[in-house]
């Protein structure tokens, strides 16, 4: 069977994947830095991009199975993964990417391709291809967990944060050095986002090659697709998801230095934990929840749960979303090569669509810019001298329009 | 069949790791702004504060040993 066309297909499809994982999630490590200006934006998203290229260069723990055990793969029992299966999925995962992109969503990128991969699998295996115990146990209740845990976290660290800092006599408690950590608390979710984001890319494409013949079973990823995926997320992620980096930075609370380093601190350690004593968590979600558990932590900052609602309703429609439209795709795969190239061509047709309408209301990082003057101004705290002298020159301008206003009013009578 | 214990581990480990590398920074950024007082012992409280500072600094190696396969194997032995 000659499967060159497709394979070749389902690697560019899985690269350009990667690039939406990545620009999907720079907002997950960079957007408090940002939004506090620890970091000028251009900065924050090279360095994320430097550290995503490293992670994906470190860690070559390729997942064995591709849907880590949400489909059943098994040789005997399971489905065969088919490359037009992964085409599919892979479709419904990148269409949902770009499209939540387009709303300014964060939403998990594993969960998209879970989904897209489901429905790929049930339209192609029919209901009983899916392992629903493990869909409930690893994406369903994790999902529920993730924000819960980051989120109470965030909100116990940021109260602590502000009580420590404190000063009981009344003088400045100088928190702009949170900013500093905030640079060390993000770089360690990028670390972490690389180490682990770009696996399932490298995982995805080393099983289309073993599956299509090209690669013995049980070798390692090639040199050359660990190369060019951690080189796809790399540019993903330095190209700056801005839309979503404005959610997060500044759509959910405004975030405070001590705030932003609460949430950072936050979502590192529960990343950190949770993929090493149990299940992974969805990096999103947990960085969302930390953001929110700030904002509820910080006196006087308000969370906007219509913003966090949208959110919620966003993570709520990945999976089944994603799964509707890979499902889709693989049912006009399976009318051969014919279905094959219609699903390309509507895929990018729609791929294109959305970044016409995203021209229509740019966003880029100026926009975030903006956030950081203003929450420069709110953390440089005037001094008494700058504060009394302001007061003076306010007072003189008021006094001085009244006295326009009473020099005026004859002339109105 | 879903592992609860799993969920609880990794709350009370994630919280206590993320409220201890807060407190440690909170107490060096207070403590540097305990030494920009004027009637204070600048050096006892800039040592502290970096002390802080350290200890953080230490708490976030070691979680990119974890991050990085290589360095835990060679580290942690796991």
């Amino acid at each position: 069977m000659d499967l060159t066309l497709i394979v070749v297909l389902v690697i560019a499809l899985a690269l350009f994947f990667d690039f939406t994982n990545g620009f999907h999630d720079t907002a997950n490590a960079m957007a408090t830095p940002i939004a506090t200006g620890a970091i000028t934006p251009k900065k924050a998203v090279a360095l994320a991009a430097i550290l995503n290229l490293v992670g994906a260069f470190l860690s070559t723990e390729v997942a064995k199975t591709i849907s880590g055990g949400i489909i059943n793969e098994d040789p005997t029992t399971g489905v065969q993964i088919m490359p037009e299966m992964i085409f599919a999925g892979l479709m419904g995962a990148v269409v949902w990417n770009v499209f939540t992109w387009l709303l300014g969503l964060p939403s998990s990128s594993s969960h998209a391709l879970f989904g897209g991969l489901v429905g790929a699998a049930i339209v192609g295996a029919g209901f009983g291809a899916i392992d629903y115990g493990v869909l409930l146990s690893k994406v369903l209740l994790p999902a529920l967990c993730a924000p819960l845990i980051a989120g109470i976290s965030a909100y116990l660290c940021t109260k602590l944060a502000y009580s420590i800092t404190k000063r009981q006599n009344g003088a400045s408690p100088k928190r702009g050095g949170f900013r500093y950590g905030q640079i060390f608390s993000s770089s360690l979710v990028a670390l972490a986002h690389g180490t682990n984001d770009a696996q399932k890319t490298m995982g995805v494409i080393t099983l289309t090659l073993v599956a299509s013949g090209l690669q013995t079973a049980g070798t390692g990823p090639h040199l050359w697709v660990v190369a060019t995926c951690a080189i796809a997320i790399a540019l993903g992620t330095y190209t700056g998801g801005w839309r979503i980096i404005r959610t997060m930075g500044s759509g959910l609370t405004d975030v405070k230095p001590a705030q932003g380093f609460a949430a950072e601190v936050s979502t590192a350690s529960a990343i950190l934990t949770s993929s090493h004593l149990g299940f992974a968590l969805s990096t999103t979600q947990v960085a969302s929840g930390s953001v929110i558990g700030s904002g509820l932590g910080r006196k006087g900052a308000e969370v906007r749960w219509g913003t966090a609602g949208r959110i919620a309703l966003g993570w709520l429609f990945t999976l089944p979303a994603a799964a509707i439209i890979g499902g889709l795709a693989a049912w006009l795969t399976h009318t051969g090569a014919v279905g094959v190239g219609i699903v390309a061509v509507v895929g990018v047709g729609m791929l294109l669509l959305f970044w016409y309408l995203s021209r229509k209301n740019h966003v880029g990082h100026e926009d975030t810019l903006s956030d950081i003057d203003n929450s420069g101004a709110a953390v440089n705290i005037l001094s008494k001298k700058e504060r009394r002298a302001r007061a003076k020159a306010e007072a003189k301008a008021s006094r001085k329009a009244a006295q326009e206003a009473m020099d005026k009013e004859p002339d109105n009578s | 069949m879903i592992d609860w214990s799993a969920f609880l581990i990794v709350a009370l480990v994630s919280w206590i790791a993320a409220l201890c590398i807060v407190t440690a920074y909170s107490f060096g950024v207070r403590l540097l702004a305990v030494a920009r007082d004027e009637d204070s012992n600048t050096s006892v409280s800039k040592f502290g504060a970096y002390l802080c500072f350290g200890v953080c600094g230490v708490i976030v190696l070691f979680g990119v040993v974890l991050i990085v396969p290589q360095l835990s194997r060679a580290i942690l032995g796991a």
